[in-house]
């Protein structure tokens, strides 16, 4: 085969269209469903789904604010649910079509975001914690007990903004989402004060330093804790004594898109007890489906009990002046 | 119409639409406000660029443009004997090209992974000094400036190399004998004949290096802890989680002016890379 | 001094590939963790069993292919142009391209295309991606033939056409057989530049063109695993034999 050819070739599949059935296009973080859920989908209902992945919430804002993404099912968190609101990004859910939507748990049958359920269906959810080793002596059980100084050098934070402050937030009694800067300034001088001992700010990374061992405790999200966990024994995980932050990432249907019928009937089918399972069984997340049998939802670490969940604290979306302050406190923090 | 016109027109065209026009967008973004969730919105403003006066971002951009000076430098230094190795081979000058180059046709992050791996406490390297009995604790290889350097060396080496090889493959291995013939020793011969001659590609390799540096946010987020900000976490901050656009387009069209500038001093007249 | 070269340059080489024989060898790893536990080719499998991830291989395959072609292309005759007499304008113009955080460049492309679309009804895709990492190549070329230009001797074009050559043949008989060597090293350049390109890309891809660092920077954010090292892996063997094949069809045809 000569050059010529090949690269004619190449710019065929470049401008290859799929097949004549119907599309949807589903924008979703990384593993959040089975394998098989998709496909599954595709078959029952003959359409072709374009399932793609995003990093974080800005990048998926980035291309909903265009209004002509081509996405039609997004996944945004639950502090961005207001704020899409507000730029128009949402079609209304219509509840005639979403059968299923008895199977969310009562505490999701009316969130502060969307107290109708008009706007979002929630899917999954979790909270951030402190994952330690084992045979720490004395057990983490607090966030205080990450600023201790026998601690030093082998304790990680969350490298996000709203996660730290909010820790800090939390070690002082105060709100996570507070915008006061007088309660705020406390939390950085916190921050700065933990700095000293931190080894650094890591994500997910966290996760393989605890199982080598190189950190003894860290701020990590709840599920990815139960990952480090179910890996190794040696971990455990806890709830913070002041309180914790909660997130919940909910399906939306953009207003762009035109193919609503067909997102209502995947939301509808997302929330299918069976395909609910088998996502949860993959991916190992907590949802917010309640007819995922009790002997899948077994884990503490991703279903806290409710009088742990009673601390937790959920993110709102916040004032621009707070978000301003907030973003500079960070940069200050980072750059102590 | 001349050759020159010619070949130059598709740069033209091409950079018209697709940085000039996008640039446009973002001086236009850097005059306005933060829209309330996100984007952009009216009135318009002078505060972001005002915000940008600050002690804090200075000292921020001051950091960002030394680091990448030195990893400049770092690359520079050793990048040179390579380049000038693979010049000099007869037969395999393709195939030692492509070794260097080769590593980066991968994912920079599963990269850098790996350096975590080898780099952290419980890694490769410190596994083997302490069998060795070189040191009896790990020492601290990640998460400070030293490993973000060598995340940035590693990251940026190609690009000085490649540039590098460009020009001195040129040299006559003629020259370097009749140095050697006329009494020279290696390395004097070395400093006096070649790097002259390899002028062209240290500017360009250094252009090639220290500007995407200066940029950077990857390597001081993942191999400095995330514990110093640089100039090119602050802008990816402002775009990403902070969501204030207006601000980072002020504190980028900064940044870009300052590094244009420092470019230009550097280069002086009559000696551009371009 | 040859053989100090020589040992310095493996020094450096292994410097060079270490992390690539690390990414390899946890891609057979049966743990998730970068913490060895047994050998398994589990991950491998799981790229096979992925048809997203195929898809998107292949489109930043393309895409990296046909970017690089094309600004190395564009590149090399700016830079020529450039050596016959030199362009301010358009020197500053490439030198911002160079200093534009990506970020920036993403959102603000972003922007530009959206606008543009508006009355064109044209969508986001693949050919979006690619006009956007040309232009963020061109600079890297033109900067690296550009040096490679200096190193030539003017005179022999003008003694070229002299002798009655026309400008253009001058130029493909003179000036680019010396070319070559520069014109390949930016070429790789540009192809390493843009293969990897995650935050311009994921800004301006649209529904259908996912593209590799998009899937692996997601599923690094949720917790790595071993797949992103399998899909590399494969990947730099591709381009590997890629590579060599082209040698072998070039060295067969002269």
């Amino acid at each position: 085969m000569n050059r010529r050819s090949f690269f004619l070739g190449m710019a065929g599949l470049a401008g290859c269209t799929s097949s004549a059935r119907p599309r949807l296009n589903v924008y979703n973080w990384s593993n959040y469903v089975a394998p098989d859920t998709i496909p599954n989908f595709e078959r029952e209902f003959g359409v072709t789904v374009r399932y793609g992945v995003f990093e974080s919430n800005e990048e998926m804002l980035a291309k909903a604010l265009t209004g002509n993404s081509g996405w039609d099912v997004v996944f945004p968190s639950n502090y961005l649910i207001r704020p899409m609101r507000q730029n128009d990004l949402l079609a209304p859910l219509r509840h005639q079509w979403l059968t299923n939507l008895a199977n969310l748990e009562q505490r999701f049958q009316s969130p502060s975001w969307d107290p109708d359920l008009q706007w979002c269906v929630p899917y999954m959810w979790g909270g951030s914690g402190i994952v330690f080793d084992r045979r720490l002596s004395p057990r983490p059980a607090a966030w205080s007990d990450l600023w201790s100084a026998g601690l030093r050098n082998r304790i990680t934070m969350l490298d996000d903004p709203a996660e730290v402050l909010g820790a800090c937030l939390k070690k002082l009694g105060y709100s996570l989402n507070s915008g006061q800067p007088a309660e705020l300034e406390q939390a950085r001088r916190e921050a700065i004060a933990q700095k000293a001992l931190l080894r650094a700010y890591l994500n997910a990374e966290a996760r393989d330093q605890l199982v080598s061992g190189d950190i003894k405790a860290a701020q990590l999200w709840a599920t990815t804790s139960q990952q480090a966990m179910d890996a190794d024994t040696a971990l455990d995980f806890v709830y913070p004594a002041e309180g914790f932050a909660l997130y919940a990432d909910n399906a939306v249907l953009l207003r762009e898109s035109r193919r609503e019928r067909l997102a209502h009937q995947f939301l509808d089918y997302l929330l299918r007890p069976e395909v609910a399972t088998a996502i949860v069984k993959a991916t190992r997340t907590a949802t917010a489906n309640r007819a995922v049998p009790e002997s899948v939802r077994a884990s503490p670490t991703l279903y806290p009990p409710p009088e742990v969940l009673r601390r937790g604290e959920w993110f709102e979306p916040l004032p621009t002046a707070a978000q301003r302050l907030r973003d500079r406190l960070w940069t200050e923090i980072k750059s102590a | 119409m001349t050759l020159r016109f010619w070949f130059l027109l598709p740069t033209r065209v091409w950079l018209a639409l697709l940085l000039a026009a996008p640039l446009g967008v973002i001086c236009a973004y850097s005059v306005l406000t933060r829209g309330a969730y996100g984007g952009v919105s009216l009135p318009w403003t002078a505060e972001n660029y005002a915000r940008f006066f600050d002690p804090l971002y200075a000292a921020i951009l001051l950091r960002s443009l030394l680091m990448a000076a030195v990893a400049t430098v770092l690359c520079l230094l050793l990048g040179f004997p390579l380049a000038l190795f693979i010049s000099r081979s007869r037969n395999r000058r393709g195939l030692y090209l492509f070794l260097v180059i080769l590593p980066f046709w991968t994912s920079f992050l599963v990269r850098i992974y790996a350096w975590l791996f080898l780099l952290r406490d419980t890694g490769l390297v410190n596994t083997a000094l302490l069998g060795l009995g070189v040191i009896r604790e790990p020492i601290s290889l990640l998460y400070n400036n030293g490993a973000v350097l060598l995340g940035l060396v590693y990251g940026y080496l190609p690009f000085m190399i490649l540039p590098l090889y460009a020009t001195l493959e040129r040299l006559d291995p003629a020259l370097l004998e009749a140095a050697a013939d006329l009494g020279a020793r290696p390395m004097p011969a070395l400093m006096r004949v070649v790097v002259p001659l390899a002028g062209p590609g240290i500017r360009a390799g250094s252009i090639l290096v220290f500007i995407p540096c200066v940029g950077a946010f990857l390597t001081p987020d993942l191999l400095g802890g995330g514990k110093t900000v640089m100039i090119g976490n602050l802008v990816e901050n402002q775009f990403t989680t902070a969501r204030d656009w207006p601000f980072g387009s002020a504190v980028s069209l900064a940044l870009m002016v300052i590094v244009v500038l420092l470019v230009i001093l550097f280069l002086r007249r009559g000696e551009e890379a371009l | 001094m040859k053989k100090a070269l020589g040992l310095y340059a493996a020094a450096l080489y292994t410097f060079l590939h270490l992390p690539l024989i690390i990414l390899a060898v946890f891609s057979f790893n049966s743990s998730k963790f970068t913490v060895w536990e047994g050998f398994s080719i589990r991950w491998y499998a799981a790229v096979f069993h992925d048809p997203d991830l195929a898809e998107a291989a292949v489109n930043s395959v393309e895409i990296a292919i046909v970017s690089t072609i094309l600004s190395t292309i564009v590149g090399t005759a700016c830079a020529y142009g450039f050596w016959k007499r030199r362009d301010r304008l358009l020197s500053g113009a490439l030198y911002l391209s160079l200093v534009t955080p990506e970020i920036v460049m993403g959102v603000s492309l972003l922007a530009f295309f959206q606008w543009t679309f508006r009355y064109l009804h044209w969508r986001l895709g693949l050919y979006t991606v690619i006009l956007a990492h040309v232009a963020f190549s061109i600079a890297y070329v033109v900067v690296v033939v550009a040096a490679r230009l200096r190193t030539l001797d003017s005179s022999l074009e003008e003694a070229a056409m002299d002798l009655g050559a026309t400008e253009w043949g001058a130029f493909r008989l003179v000036t680019l057989p010396a070319l070559w060597p520069g014109i390949a090293a930016a070429a790789m350049l540009a192809l390493a530049v843009s293969f990897d390109d995650y935050v311009i890309t994921s800004m301006v891809a649209g529904v259908d063109s996912q593209t590799l660092p998009m899937w692996i920077y997601a599923t690094a954010r949720r917790g790595a695993n071993p797949s992103i090292n399998a899909i590399s892996a494969l990947l730099v063997v591709f381009f590997g034999a890629l590579v060599l094949l082209s040698e072998r069809l070039r060295s067969s045809e002269s």
